[in-house]
């Protein structure tokens, strides 16, 4: 694994002068480009009305939804999501890493083959499971789903982290008589610390972008998500010029928790995903 | 990389291994195996989502798939829009992360900005893209107008051509992922190597092209396959955006599934076509381990 180095190679060429005069301009008209999105929705959100179309639309509820509180639904699935990954996740890591059984390998592969599962193609099983479990209308079943869907991504980056600790820890752990629920809870868990937070930085975001697995779980307008309010609120406005930018402004605050996690999280969010990422 | 070549030879932790694997043996059981199970059972019943009265049905629901010109394209579609994806990713994502990586004034800012679109909701960031198309007063036509190009106005959603270039738009502002890559595995680069090219005179865009793009090819295989597996899994950023639109010609399989079970409540139909898109991605995924599995 690439350990991101401070001193970066390219540095010298800043020295060229004219060359690094024309990307600076280069980056920061594509930046315009890349900023006009937010910048069009944050302009129509004060066309009509103002600032006061963001009080108005967190004042008052949009078709039963509240949009303060679907940051908080949207983080308690978040967390919870983030929970179960990093419990089993790393569970299994340090199963395929430490422990020998027969079939490992085997077993590892037939994990990381379902990488690829998108879910939408689990929505009906899901959703007959769900009424199975009781769980509609519920932060956990919302979280489950995610979960399973996270996990082999979890395994894959768990493991590699894993295979590449010093062996000696464990081997001096293992002569003093740990076994092996000792050396995962004292050696293997705190050596792991950074890999974990940048996997739960990671569960937390994508748990924040699904819509598919809230919208087809939650009915109830109170526990309904920031990502899956999106669609919810969206009849609550008339296509008058007023609601049309009171509309907005909710769109700009409903990007509010993702954007916060992005300026806290963003450096443990790029090491999760370039460390273990799809690469070996 | 070695792994458990300490563990005592011999000796089978077998028994601990099964006790590790159990919360992940839990999930996997129930929402992969079961679920696969599940779907294949319903793929040959004629059955709404209340799950009751289903009717056998055999395998007209595959053959009813199969046959369906908008389930074809919508496969088509995912690739079509994966490669653009790549072709951006390798082009537009390449060049931007290498630029920020010399480290030009504001670039955390740059890089914070670039990743953005692909860091919040989709079905936000869609529904703002979707806003901007609407052909009198959206973003983008205004947009044209002002800067003097009234020309590339568009009635986005009114026909394939123009569809297409708008979810072309969209999937550039999407290549957070691979900016990610490249400014991360750049900086392994060994110094001497660009410090040796610019001694020789070479040009910071030749450097770029000619020596960072062949380096970097690793991470271009790493962008590729992850880009291809994110595209099956894609959903939101064509169901929020164009809704398909015009017509169904710019859905992709995850729309169109989503469409069957939960618009059209045809569950039995959405199975089947949700089997054939499982074993599409499986196969990928199963060809990229086999390709990464080489390189070790």
């Amino acid at each position: 694994m690439a350990r991101v180095q401070e001193a970066n190679p390219l540095e010298i060429l800043r020295r060229r002068r004219i060359d690094a005069t024309v990307m600076q301009v280069l980056l920061l008209v594509l930046a315009l480009w890349w900023l006009f999105p937010l910048i069009t929705v944050i302009r129509q959100s004060l066309q009509v009305g103002g600032f006061g179309n963001y009080a108005h639309v967190l004042s008052t509820t949009l078709n039963g939804v509240f949009l303060p509180r679907t940051f908080l639904n949207s983080f308690v699935v978040a967390l919870l999501h983030a929970f179960f990954v990093l419990a089993a996740g790393s569970m299994a890591g340090y199963a395929f890493s430490r422990l020998r059984f027969r079939g490992r390998e085997l077993a590892y592969y037939l994990v990381l083959v379902f990488l690829a599962v998108p879910a939408t193609a689990v929505i009906v099983p899901v959703y007959f499971l769900t009424g199975k479990l009781g769980l509609f209308n519920s932060y956990l079943g919302v979280a489950l789903p995610e979960a399973a869907l996270t996990l082999p991504f979890a395994v894959l980056l768990l493991r590699n982290y894993a295979d590449g600790i010093d062996g000696s820890f464990f081997e001096a752990a293992s002569i003093d008589g740990a076994g092996h629920f000792r050396m995962f809870t004292s050696i293997f868990l705190p050596l792991s610390r950074p890999t974990l937070i940048n996997l739960g930085t990671l569960c937390i975001m994508w748990s924040f972008q699904d819509f598919i697995f809230p919208s087809l779980i939650i009915k109830s307008p109170q526990l309904t998500t920031a990502a899956q309010a999106v669609q919810t609120i969206r009849s609550a406005f008339s296509p008058t010029p007023q609601q049309t930018a009171q509309f907005f402004a909710a769109l700009v605050l409903l990007a509010v928790p993702a954007v916060v996690l992005i300026v806290i999280g963003l450096r443990w969010m790029t090491m999760g995903l370039t460390s273990g990422g799809a690469k070996e | 990389m070695g792994s458990g070549v300490e563990a005592r030879k011999g000796r089978s932790d077998g028994l601990v291994a099964l006790l590790f694997l159990i919360p992940l043996l839990f999930f996997y059981g129930l929402y992969y195996l079961y679920a696969f199970g599940f779907l294949a059972q319903v793929s040959r019943q004629r059955v709404s989502l209340t799950f009751v009265n289903a009717v056998n049905v055999g395998w007209d629901n595959f053959r009813l798939v199969a046959t369906d010109p908008l389930f074809r394209r919508s496969v088509l579609n995912t690739l079509l829009f994966a490669g653009i994806s790549i072709c951006a990713a390798l082009t537009v994502g390449f060049l931007l992360a290498m630029m920020i990586s010399t480290g030009v004034r504001g670039r955390k800012l740059l890089y914070g900005i670039f990743l953005l679109p692909s860091l919040i909701p989709l079905s936000l960031f869609a529904t703002v893209f979707g806003q901007m198309l609407e052909t009198k007063d959206g973003a983008f036509n205004s947009l044209f107008r002002a800067v003097g190009l009234p020309g590339l106005q568009q009635d986005w959603l009114g026909n394939t051509g123009s569809g297409y270039a708008a979810v072309a738009i969209l999937l550039v502002y999407l290549i957070g992922l691979p900016i990610m890559y490249y400014t991360s595995d750049v900086t392994s680069i060994n110094l001497s190597l660009i410090e040796s090219a610019t001694i020789d005179g070479a040009g910071t865009w030749q450097i770029f092209r000619l020596m960072l793009f062949p380096l970097l090819r690793n991470t271009h295989k790493t962008v590729i396959l992850s880009v291809l597996l994110g595209s099956f899994r894609a959903f939101d950023v064509i169901f929020f955006s164009t809704g398909g639109q015009p017509g169904g010609r710019t859905s992709i399989t995850g729309t169109y599934i989503y469409n069957a079970a939960l618009g059209n409540d045809r569950v039995g139909y959405a199975a089947a076509a949700s089997l054939i898109v499982l074993v599409i991605a499986l196969l990928i995924s199963f060809g990229q381990l086999l390709l990464t599995r080489k390189d070790r």
